[in-house]
């Protein structure tokens, strides 16, 4: 089975109001506190503090900014536009309204810090004493956290245009290592930072993009949106892997590194804006492990009114909204809204079961060139029940200056830069989940996709991510039906026939998943690696309830097609072995380790295996390769012993036995092992 | 009445704009030398860019400024790059005109004296003369076109193209049309500022 997922690219939403009352109550004043600003400030007492806080993580030489701030003669010939643009709050960049969500890296400048630049301009832009100037930051002019542990480099370097419209590209960087690897952090170098204006990096867990596009992905792909096949796992997007000039080096909480394993590509979203020269694109993006797997297991959950989107030309207050009831608690850590060019007003907020209303993020001027992740300072608690909410506000009028169209047209959704986006992403963490229920986030994706289905009935990707979702959660019977939904709409699709055939088998019905197995494994239209997909479960299947010789035809036809199918060596292995085959079983069993060197319980059962031809040496040896991978595994110990007992080696048995006792104190069989050697 | 006070002296202002001969300014081009003709004969415009090498604005226009210099340049149009501001050297603007391919003639105005003849205020701006009995008679000076409108906030693509029309409008012998806001772009840097303001 696979799942299919809308991902979060270059684009996402926008919450919308009108005229609102939420500003200013009771007469309540912004905090000016024009006493607290010194009547004759300098650069070097008042300024430089303000600039080195706040603007010179980009405005360096080499840095993301189009300009250094570094010097007081940086300062005073920038400080017309410094003035300028920070008075219009259009720098620093930062679109949500105060006190709608307490946000981390707040970047907003305090009301006293504009005053204070404007004084300071007016009175002529004074130096001060330079010698009491705090020094000035130094910035790494290669990687900010060190070398990474990994650097992946695009496949061919990118040319942008001198000058046109803005560009939005996805690049593919395979990832290159035979072992996977916990990340708790990830750096951007994307070769010319003054014309990146942000970029999302994506999982491919399938190398499903590189599939769809194999002559030319290692130029780019065009394009603000994709779509990924997720493979045969629930294995949910995650992070929010969002790169901004400000913010190059993205580390994760601790606790919540992501993964990447053999066979994952990542992909680089990136949106670019000509400088007026030939700009090369030769982005790096640096790795950096840790051995500590997860102990959160986040989600990216979207609100999405992509359907509403049917925007009357010339209309300037087109609204759509979207609600979302959380069916388990979570916890939000992050918020990324997402429109094009007419989202004006983005609102997003919750409603708790006991009515409290909290705010997610209000911006009231979208602006997609700074769009961001942002990041609660404090996660905000969600109990199961909350509803959470978008409201987005679209201008389609001429007074939009951000209208790509003059005069104005319909714009509906769709993925290049002129059609519109309704995306509320949201990162959230399920709290207090029962440990021997099914993961909260299939509960939370089958919201979500319930959710989609409100809105368009008959989405497929909902329908068979629904079907998926009810699937893993141990709802068999309700997911028959959203899979056939699929088929009655394309008749015969593979993937979705064979995950029909996994949520019949659940609910029962074995023979009808047979059905639809046996429909793919006919098919001429379908895929090779589908084919082997459900011939590998027809195999499971026949294994069950047909008889080994008829599943080990169905391995035997599978592994012809797809002979590096490591799984299907290990289920024929166990096939060969149920026969009585040994020599079969101890071949596939050999084929799948050195397919999957890394798996400790193959080791373990190729030492079985020889282990009941006799071949006790062997066995050992495979035995201890288990053990070496999975050192605290107590009935590898065990088992251990036991061979070890059967060539004669008492003493090291005990040892192994005391040892899977000390991992394991109630462990039954080696304690009675152990009692057996005494005697 | 403030309002038209303003106009009055606006009038006066653009009727004044007749620049003085050329032999009497210290301008100079990239390799140092004076320029005293900005139109050649034959030629009926001429089209100042004032400019900065440092203003991003500024260097996002230039593949714009290079389509109407190819468009007009064959047209008897006279295109020049000013650049006003004290940091902007020869050998800096030499290095600029190079990383972004602009084959242009340039002009090196260190004393300012093409601002203030030309009334401009930013980079970009353009400034377009008539060419008129051997006089230059400035006729627009303003935004090249619409595609900012604040500091580093665009539209996808300009709307209006100011710049072209005045053009357009000089070599028709009508009346060029002011643009309908200021240009938008990096504050040309005052000479007043290069002394130190030390406190």
């Amino acid at each position: 089975m696979s799942w299919i997922r809308p991902v979060a690219t270059g684009c996402v939403f926008a919450v919308g109001i009108g005229a609102s009352s939420f500003g200013v109550r009771f007469g309540v004043r912004a905090a000016t506190a024009p006493n607290l600003i010194t009547p004759n400030p300098t650069w070097a007492r008042d300024v430089a503090p303000i600039l080195y806080k706040n603007c010179t993580t980009c405005h360096h030489p080499g840095g993301a900014g189009p300009f250094s701030l570094l010097t007081y003669a940086d300062a005073k010939r920038w400080g017309p536009q410094v003035v300028k643009v920070t008075e219009s709050r259009y720098m620093p960049p930062w679109l949500p309204e105060p006190g709608h969500g307490d946000f981390a890296d707040n970047r907003r400048l305090p009301d006293a810090d504009l005053v204070l630049l404007k004084k300071w301009f007016e009175a002529g832009m004074p130096e001060g004493d330079a010698k009491a100037a705090p020094a000035a930051p130094v910035y790494d002019t290669t990687w900010q956290m060190g070398k990474p542990d990994l650097i992946l480099k695009q496949a061919e370097p990118f040319t942008l245009p001198a000058g046109g419209t803005d560009v939005f590209r996805n690049f593919v960087f395979p990832y290159p290592l035979k072992d996977g690897h916990y990340i708790r952090a990830m750096e951007i170098r994307p070769g010319a930072p003054q014309v990146v204006h942000h970029a999302n990096v994506l999982i491919d867990r399938t190398g499903s993009f590189r599939r769809q596009h194999p002559s030319r992905w290692r130029a780019g792909i065009p394009g603000m949106e994709i779509l990924l096949d997720a493979g045969n796992t629930f294995d949910p997007d995650s992070h929010f892997l969002f790169w901004k000039p400000d913010t190059p080096a993205l580390v994760e909480p601790e606790g919540m590194p992501w993964r990447l394993d053999a066979g994952n590509d990542l992909i680089l979203n990136i949106h670019l804006k000509p400088s007026g020269k030939a700009e090369t694109i030769d982005a790096e993006i640096g790795l950096y492990f840790t051995d500590k797997p997860p102990v959160k297991q986040p989600m990216l959950l979207q609100l999405d009114r992509d359907d509403a989107l049917d925007i009357p030309a010339s209309d300037k207050d087109f609204t759509v909204e979207d609600e979302l009831t959380l069916p388990v608690d979570v916890e939000a850590l992050g918020v990324y809204p997402h429109a094009h060019y007419l989202g004006k007003d983005m609102q997003a907020w919750a409603t708790l079961p006991s009515g409290e209303k909290k705010w997610l993020v209000w911006i009231r001027d979208w602006d997609i060139d700074r769009q961001a992740v942002y990041r609660y300072t404090e996660p905000v608690q969600l109990p199961k029940g909350t509803v959470l909410h978008m409201r987005y506000v679209y201008d389609n009028s001429q007074a939009n200056p951000r209208n790509p169209h003059d005069p104005p047209v319909r714009v509906r959704a769709g993925n290049r830069s002129e059609d519109e986006m309704a995306h509320l992403w949201l990162q959230v963490l399920p709290v207090d989940a029962d440990p021997n229920a099914p993961d909260p986030r299939l509960r939370l994706e089958e919201t979500w996709m319930r959710n989609r289905l409100r809105h368009t009935p008959n989405d497929r990707v909902s329908l068979y991510n629904l079907g998926a979702a009810l699937a893993g959660e141990g709802k068999f019977a309700e997911a028959v039906p959203e899979f056939q939904q699929v088929l009655a709409a394309a008749p015969g699709d593979a993937e979705t026939l064979t995950a029909l055939g996994a949520a019949l088998d659940g609910a029962g019905d074995w023979q009808g998943a047979r059905t639809a197995l046996v429909q793919v494994v006919g098919s001429l239209s379908a895929e090779k690696q589908q084919v082997c997909d459900a011939r590998f479960d027809l195999a499971s299947l026949d294994l069950r309830h047909e008889g080994l010789e008829t599943a080990k035809s169905e391995l035997n036809a599978e592994l012809s097609a797809c002979p590096r199918d490591a799984e299907a060596h290990e289920l024929l292995a166990r096939t060969d072995a149920q026969a009585g085959d040994l020599e079969g079983a101890e071949k596939e069993l050999r084929e799948t380790a050195r397919l999957k060197p890394d798996a400790p319980q193959v080791h373990s059962e190729l030492a079985q295996v020889l282990g009941q031809a006799g071949k006790l040496e062997p066995a050992i040896a495979e035995q201890q390769a288990a053990l070496k991978l999975a050192p605290d595994d107590a009935d590898g110990w065990n088992n251990l012993g036991v061979l070890e007992a059967r060539i004669g080696k008492t003493q090291d048995a005990r040892g192994d036995f005391e040892h899977a006792l000390k991992l394991q104190p109630d462990h039954a069989q080696a304690r009675a092992n152990l009692a057996r050697l005494a005697r | 009445m403030r309002c038209l006070i303003h106009t009055v002296a606006r009038f006066i202002l653009m009727s004044a704009t007749v620049l003085p001969a050329f032999a009497q300014l210290a301008l100079v081009d990239l390799r140092g030398n004076r320029v005293v003709h900005l139109a050649a004969s034959g030629q009926h415009a001429v089209v100042l860019i004032f400019a900065a090498t440092d203003c991003p604005i500024c260097n996002r226009y230039v593949p714009e400024i290079a389509r109407l210099q190819k468009e007009f340049g064959a047209r008897d149009v006279a295109f020049w790059w000013v650049f006003p501001n004290p940091g902007d050297t020869e050998a800096v603007v030499r290095r600029h005109e190079l990383d972004y391919s602009i084959h242009a003639s340039t002009i090196i105005d260190a004393k300012q004296e093409l601002v203030r003849m030309a009334h401009v205020s930013v980079t970009p701006e353009a400034a377009v003369f008539a060419v008129e009995n051997g006089q230059l008679r400035e006729k627009y000076h303003g935004r090249v076109d619409d595609l900012y409108f604040s500091f580093g906030k665009e539209r996808p693509a300009a709307t209006h193209h100011d710049l072209e029309d005045a053009i357009k409008a000089v070599l028709m012998g009508r009346t060029a049309i002011a643009a309908a806001h200021g240009p938008v772009g990096c504050s040309i840097v005052p000479l007043a500022v290069l002394e130190s303001a030390r406190r």
